[in-house]
């Protein structure tokens, strides 16, 4: 949904623009409602103040792209952090598996630097057998390629030239260069290549997700 | 016991936080670092950097214990309450 706010912006124009947003990135509103609505109309507050709908727990430092990273709902900047909470920092976005989010609310506890989270990346409907996509964990490039019913996750930087590796073809366990054809295998991110080989990363397929499995902090 | 609270005018945690100390009779200082300009909001961006790793809010600063976030648990060991 286009992201267009006016001059009496209410917050059942926010959860109408945020929900389907969030609910592609496999999270919704909590189910504390009465919180939900407190934090909306905070942010509200903050969008007549400042322009955006910054989030309202966070402070803006000034710089254009940093701040870009805390307007509501900032999810896809910290999928994997958020991927380990189980929530957004704030609370107002919970892991549509999770039941009861008031347990969420509150404290910001920030998880351990190493922990393996499995964070989706996108629908396996979006991502078609014998294709790959661009998906962003943190601050990692990530290529995720579908051969058949198996999902593979490998950098998306040819170490040739700096290629999108997602913008070239899939062949068998293949992934091609679009550039100069180079091919790395998306099973271990080999290539024919020395000392050219790509890094691989975990990938599932759960409850119609693809599912990236990053060590948190490391992937940044 | 010296108590500062960073917060945000905005944010529902720093409000739950100072109405938690409010009703346990709790006195405190508080910075509300969005309402600050300039080279004054810089410095408290800066200290809340220092204290929390982050940006998150609110912090409270309990003499050398910092807890981040509305955490009743932690402020209720910290204080005492």
């Amino acid at each position: 949904m286009r992201r267009v706010f006016f001059e009496g912006t209410t917050v059942d124009d926010l959860k109408a623009y945020m929900g389907p947003f969030a609910e592609r990135l496999g999270y919704k509103f909590n189910t504390e409602i009465e919180f939900v609505d407190e934090v909306l109309e905070s942010e509200l507050v903050v969008l007549e103040r400042d322009g955006d709908v910054y989030c309202p727990c966070r402070v803006r430092v000034g710089d254009p792209k940093e701040d870009l990273k805390i307007v509501c709902p900032c999810i896809p900047f910290y999928l994997d952090e958020f991927a380990a909470l189980r929530k957004c920092w704030c609370g107002l976005f919970i892991r549509e598996d999770v039941e009861d989010g008031a347990d969420l609310i509150g404290v910001i506890e920030q998880p351990e630097p190493g922990t393996q989270v499995d964070v989706p990346v996108c629908l396996v409907e979006d991502l078609q057998p014998g294709t790959a996509r661009h998906v962003k964990v943190g601050k990692v490039d990530l290529a995720v390629v579908r051969v058949g019913e198996e999902v593979f996750a490998l950098s998306n930087v040819c170490r040739h030239a700096f290629a999108p590796l997602d913008e070239g073809f899939v062949d068998g366990y293949a992934l091609v260069c679009p550039w100069h054809g180079w091919r790395y295998d998306v099973r271990d991110g080999t290539t024919d290549h020395p000392n050219a080989d790509v890094r691989t990363f975990p990938a599932m397929i759960r409850n119609g997700e693809v599912l990236v499995t990053v060590p948190l902090g490391r992937a940044r | 016991m010296k108590i500062h609270l960073y917060g945000l005018s905005t944010c529902p945690y720093c409000r739950m936080t100072k109405r938690y100390l409010d009703d346990h009779g709790i006195t405190y200082d508080m910075t509300e670092v969005d309402l600050l300009d300039g080279d004054e909001k810089q410095a408290a961006i800066d200290e809340v950097k220092r204290l929390s790793n982050g940006t998150s809010f609110p912090v409270l600063v309990a003499d050398d214990e910092v807890i981040v976030g509305f955490n009743k648990t932690k402020m209720a060991d910290i204080l005492g309450i």
